[in-house]
């Protein structure tokens, strides 16, 4: 996957000179990936997003998505993506079916389009009610069906799980995931709950106060997490065990306890073996686990 | 994109609009007045209208809508219009589609206009039905009896219409440019009363707010098809249009 169908380069914007909202952001969504983009509130998550819109203007560095330079191309641009930005865009006085006749003569597709994107977002009923009664989770379904419409290659997501319940929730990331799979569409979905993003994202990007604090796929953010964890250990006396351990490196000793970094849990039986093997009563042995939540906690917070 | 896809996507989001319902009930007002007056005191307005009585009826009705409620509806037109995509949070749907910046701006344009001319349609259709429908009970009136100038009826609604276009497009473009609706129409109705007030000051016919009274007043044209101030009123219409649109090209931020 090295084309990207996204590619800014040192993006940088502020609304007040001297207070930059975004400070030189490289980002780089590969074709085909499910692009996490994780911060925190106010971190520059809808900044970025509505530049690569073209919702905003007057930015330095450059944005490049499909190869092209959107300040030159932003219509071809615009037509090959369907987008979602904040809460869903949608004409409250109208029925949900007319919202997506809008889009669909904005688009160019055929009636029969309408249908299939209802389909793929499971919405088949109150299509002649009017918007300002359907649920939040109706009017996000709809809001993507009307991001389909043009069948697009890349989707821009910004936040679509926000407000939803928890079933709203999941179906949205199935539906994401089920986008990618089947359809080959590139989708960057930004959220603030990197568990979330966990459970569909194939790339991460966390983007703290204007800046990319890490770029990867999942793997490799999930390779930084293991290399964060411990296991603790607590045996009858520590200093021998700890005399065992010689060989492990990064040993550190407290009062109660040995903390070793974890590896995985052959890694755990093993040194549970020798330490029984040597004589001493181990009472506990327990990885502690720097979950992803953690980490992008520390991410966030170390800067 | 063609701008006629995007013009009729306009015409979609203005079906059960607060706009339309003003073009509806703003068109209706005046006539309903002369409606109720002609049922209840039918002797006094048939002497009144005299031998002519559609030159009266149709004088009248518009010389009373002219002055405040014609300017004053584009003013609330403008404002609504604009405000379905301010209030649905809709404009960055509206510009991250692919569709040019001229498209957007002139299709929203052209369904602000059509609202307009539909106002117009309703306001003289409501107009002849003010007319007729006391005819039918009480015979004194004359309409029936009399022909109706339809090529000097037609020539004063042109007239009129393009004597909109300047305040047309001054409030559009501060519709546009405000998303708060208070104010494009606070400073809409604080120009209009102003111009009431000034109405006898020799520079009138320079202020788009006064065009439309101006064409009832000055009647008809003696030389060519218009007057000054209506040839003002185009320019008017020609320099906001022009100025809203670079105002929005060249924003910082949209939607």
């Amino acid at each position: 996957m090295n084309e990207s169908i996204v590619q800014t380069d040192n993006l940088y914007f502020s609304f007040k000179a001297g207070q930059p909202i975004l400070n030189g952001i490289n980002m780089q969504v590969p074709k085909g990936s499910i692009y996490g983009f994780l911060g925190p509130n106010g971190a520059g998550k809808t900044t970025t997003l509505r530049l690569l819109l073209g919702l905003l203007s007057n930015h330095k560095g450059g944005i490049k998505i499909f190869g092209h330079h959107l300040a030159h191309h932003r219509i071809d641009i615009l037509k090959r993506l369907g987008s979602l930005v904040e809460q869903p865009s949608l004409y409250l006085h109208l029925t949900g079916y007319e919202n997506l006749e809008i889009y669909r003569l904005v688009y160019g597709c055929k009636k029969q389009r309408i249908n299939e994107v209802l389909e793929i977002v499971g919405l088949t009923t109150a299509l002649n009610k009017k918007t300002k009664q359907y649920s939040l989770g109706m009017k996000q379904r709809l809001a993507i069906a009307i991001a389909l419409l043009p069948q697009p290659e890349f989707l821009i997501l910004d936040e679509p799980t926000n407000g939803l319940d928890p079933n709203g929730i999941i179906e949205t990331r199935e539906l994401i995931k089920r986008l990618n799979k089947e359809f080959g569409t590139t989708v960057l979905v930004s959220s603030h709950i990197l568990a979330e993003v966990e459970k569909m994202a194939t790339h991460v990007g966390i983007i703290h106060k204007g800046n990319m604090l890490f770029q990867g796929t999942l793997k490799e953010l999930q390779l930084m997490q293991s290399s964060k964890s411990a296991l603790e250990i607590e045996t009858n006396d520590n200093n021998r065990a700890a005399a065992l351990l010689n060989d492990v490196a990064e040993l550190s000793q407290t009062d109660t306890t040995i903390i070793i970094p974890y590896k995985s849990k052959s890694q755990s039986a093993a040194i549970n073996r020798r330490l029984v093997e040597g004589g001493l009563e181990v009472y506990a042995l327990h990885p502690q686990h720097n979950d992803l939540e953690q980490l992008f906690m520390d991410i966030t917070s170390n800067n | 994109m063609n701008i006629l896809a995007s013009f009729k996507t306009e015409l979609i989001k203005l079906k059960r609009s607060a706009a339309l319902w003003v073009v509806v009930l703003g068109a209706g007002f005046v006539p309903f007045i002369f409606l109720l007056s002609y049922l209840i005191k039918p002797v006094s307005n048939i002497k009144r209208l005299g031998n002519n009585p559609w030159a009266a009826h149709v004088g009248e009705l518009w010389q009373a809508f002219s002055i405040f409620l014609l300017p004053m509806f584009i003013i609330l037109i403008c404002s609504l219009v604009l405000q379905i995509e301010y209030k649905n949070n809709t404009w960055k749907q509206v510009y991250a589609s692919p569709q040019s910046y001229a498209n957007i701006f002139f299709s929203k344009l052209g369904g602000i206009i059509t609202m307009i001319l539909l106002l117009f349609v309703l306001f003289n259709v409501f107009a002849l039905g003010a007319a007729i429908i006391p005819n039918l009970f009480y015979k004194g009136f004359k309409f029936l009896a009399t022909t109706f100038n339809w090529q000097k009826f037609m020539v004063l609604n042109i007239r009129l219409f393009i004597s909109t276009l300047g305040i047309i497009a001054f409030q559009y473009w501060l519709s546009m440019r405000f998303k708060n609706f208070i104010v494009p129409i606070g400073i809409g109705l604080a120009c209009l009363i102003a111009t009431l007030i000034a109405m006898r000051w020799e520079h009138i016919f320079k202020i788009p707010y006064a065009h439309p009274f101006l064409t009832m007043q000055f009647g008809e044209v003696k030389k060519g098809f218009l007057q000054n101030h209506e040839w003002n009123s185009i320019g008017y219409f020609i320099v906001f249009t022009a100025l809203g649109f670079l105002d929005m090209r060249l924003r910082k931020e949209r939607g």
